[in-house]
């Protein structure tokens, strides 16, 4: 087996979490970033948003060729093998991705295995995440929210491919990154990117007349206003919060240290 | 009655309950609305009804167990209040992590939740259980999550929701108008509607949302980055921290040692000097003396119950510093931050919601196990996530023996409190 276990750091474990949450109609899906160690454990320190290149429901998969362009792209575009590695001290790459099943098992179906055993020709190594939520339980009003890790296998040359399962364990981490924090607040920017990149195709459509095009800028202004009452509001919320807590256990942690001082200095 | 909690503040209590070992807990805060709804019905022109929404904004994380109450499950108020601070007018409610455990209140969450409900004047004060499990070879988790209004006869559970994007479906939009040859419609819509349009020919309103778009994205980036700033010095804050706890703890082993090592040098000048004194009685009484006077300590060890433990040896070592709770509490087998190794099998709760460490519920096989919770809860459900974790959890019969045989340390409880048989907290 190329990948013995997936250590995913909990910090990008939040990021996986915000994104899918973020919306129960659709599939949202994202690149894990990290490295692979000697003892074939792949370490997931952060992920990348991405956007959708077909916002279907039911299907979120982007091309090998898509893929791996979205990874330069990513790798240049925040300069990764420059700055990350500069700022974690370790080595950086695109290790796998993860995306969302709202309202749906996490098993992977029969298309991500697919999609999966081709992302694992380009790299052996390349694991697959799955977030399945917004799951309720009606009778006892039990909420769900579950995840799973999967490689693809076929079981002979020419079968159908099967999924195997990898472990996958969440390691703390006590503080929030600089990427995963850059991450979460990307959301916003992708979904506004998306809106806008739709409403410039249907405004370049001229055989409109104004009521028509009245009714698109409405159109517009709507799903924006819902991005931000439903994501950029709740996430400066989290923003702020986070900071006051980390005010205040800055002080706590203050206050112990000098108090570890005076000891230190008494023995 | 329905409730809500946005996606961030719940994804950042499973990112609290991830970093810690043990169970995690803190406060709900936000604020309980009443809306009155109205319908119409065949039978009456109006009825209103009042519903009762619970809005969960953001929470407020204990760092440890046992920081508000004791092992007894009483609640201390100066500890509540040093934790709450201003915030306690904005408590609804509290949260509870566990994991490997029962979707029911534990005895102990249950005398906690009558004494908090009293204390914050909260009648309907509620309680969100999160509870934690995986399948055997650790490749699939699942977090389920339930609201308990436990101060209620009668439908204790609530719905919780999660409030989000919804439909980002780009399919509103109109790609074509609908045919019109009339010339009125036209030119009526063409002269009243330019209202709408700028001089470039874009809708006003488009400019207009977008700069509230944007202000509000660089705001973000902005708290963002101080965010950022806040972990950094807090991450080196923790650093050091840790780093004077292992130079203490470095310097009092050093410290007990030369003193061993001191005493241990003067027993043997003590049993040399004994011999002398008995072979002559004009041997220098100071060291006679000096030997009383070091005896008692060795003494005094001696006469300490032979089952104590944890107790210093030499009254002049420094004792050691109290635990913290969360010390006590060992790390779980299944314990998020484990190795990539296979976790032993998932012992299910106890109906007190503490952990099972009963070898008999292991041995029947977890699968059994979860049909019998199945039968139940969940007698309707058509597909249930459950049933795939069970059938996918038929793995070999080797790994269930193997969890039969390590099954757990008998200290594990989840309220960290030793164990007992009957397992009631």
């Amino acid at each position: 087996m190329a990948v013995s276990a997936v250590h995913l750091e909990s910090d990008a474990f939040l990021v996986c979490m915000n994104h899918a949450l973020s919306t129960e109609k659709e599939e949202v899906m994202g690149l894990c970033i990290g490295e692979v160690d000697t003892n074939r454990i792949v370490h997931i320190h952060s992920v990348i948003i991405l956007r959708r290149s077909d916002k279907r429901k039911d299907r979120v998969e982007i091309s090998p060729e898509q893929l791996s362009a979205a990874s330069t792209e990513a790798e240049i575009s925040f300069n990764f093998t420059h700055r990350l590695a500069e700022m974690t001290g370790r080595p950086v790459r695109v290790v796998g991705w993860y995306h969302s099943h709202p309202h749906i098992t996490v098993w992977p179906s029969h298309v991500d295995v697919r999609t999966q055993a081709m992302y694992q020709m380009m790299d052996q190594g390349f694991v697959g995440l799955i977030f399945s939520c917004f799951i309720e339980d009606k009778n006892t009003k039990t909420g769900r929210v579950l995840y799973t890790c999967f490689q693809s296998v076929q079981a002979q040359k020419g079968s159908e491919y099967e999924r195997i399962e990898i472990p996958i364990h969440v390691v703390p981490h006590e503080a929030i990154g600089k990427v995963c924090l850059e991450s979460a607040v990307e959301l916003p920017r992708i979904l506004c990117q998306e809106e806008q990149d739709t409403y410039r195709r249907i405004h370049s459509l001229t055989h409109l007349d104004p009521i028509t095009k009245i009714h698109n800028g409405s159109v517009f202004t709507k799903n924006l206003c819902s991005q931000m009452s439903a994501v950029s509001g709740p996430l400066l919320q989290w923003l702020e919060d986070r900071l006051e807590q980390n005010k205040q256990s800055i002080v706590e942690l203050q206050k112990e240290k000098e108090r570890l001082i005076q000891e230190l200095a008494s023995l | 009655m329905a409730a809500s909690i946005s996606g961030y503040t719940f994804s950042s209590v499973c990112y609290h309950s991830a970093n810690s070992n043990s169970d995690h807990e803190g406060f709900l805060l936000g604020e309980v609305r009443q809306e009155e709804t109205l319908s119409i019905s065949d039978s009456q022109i109006s009825s209103s009804e009042f519903l009762h929404i619970v809005e969960v904004h953001n929470h407020e994380p204990c760092a440890q167990l046992f920081s508000f109450y004791d092992y007894a499950g009483k609640v201390n108020e100066e500890n509540l209040n040093r934790i709450l601070k201003d915030r306690r007018k904005n408590v609804i409610g509290w949260y509870r992590f566990r994991r490997n455990t029962q979707q029911q209140m534990s005895f102990r969450e249950q005398v906690i939740h009558k004494q908090l409900t009293n204390i914050l004047g909260i009648p309907d004060l509620v309680f969100l259980l999160f509870s934690f499990i995986s399948t055997a070879n650790s490749s699939t988790h699942a977090l389920e999550y339930v609201l308990f209004r436990p101060n209620r006869r009668y439908n204790q559970r609530i719905s919780l929701s999660i409030p989000n994007l919804g439909n980002t479906s780009q399919q509103e939009y109109k790609v074509s108008s609908v045919p019109n040859t009339s010339k009125n419609y036209a030119s009526v819509i063409k002269e009243h509607g330019a209202e709408f349009f700028d001089k470039d020919g874009v809708i006003k309103d488009i400019r207009a949302i977008f700069q509230v778009y944007s202000a509000l994205q660089d705001k973000v980036q902005a708290v963002c980055a101080e965010v950022d700033q806040s972990e950094r010095v807090k991450e080196k804050i923790q650093e050091e921290v840790k780093k004077l706890k292992e130079e203490i703890s470095l310097r009092k082993r050093i410290t007990a040692a030369e003193e061993r090592r001191h005493q241990e040098s003067l027993n043997t000048e003590n049993h040399s000097l004994q011999d002398d004194s008995a072979l002559s009685d004009s041997s220098s009484p100071p060291s006679l003396t000096r030997v009383l006077l070091q005896s008692p300590p060795l003494e005094v060890s001696l006469d300490w119950p032979p089952n104590s433990t944890a107790l210093p040896l030499y009254p002049a070592a420094p004792a050691p510093p109290p635990a913290p709770p969360s010390a006590i509490l060992l790390p779980r087998p299944q314990a998020v931050g484990s190795p990539g190794h296979p976790s032993p099998g998932l012992g299910l709760g106890n109906g007190d919601g503490s952990s099972s460490d009963s070898l008999n519920r292991q041995a029947i096989g977890q699968e059994d196990q979860l049909e019998e919770e199945e039968e139940e809860e969940d007698e309707d459900e058509d597909s249930s996530e459950y049933e795939n974790l069970v059938s996918e959890r038929l793995q070999s019969p080797s790994l269930t023996d193997t969890a039969v045989s390590l099954g757990r340390p008998a200290a594990l409880w989840p309220d960290g409190d030793t164990h007992s048989s009957g397992g009631s907290s």
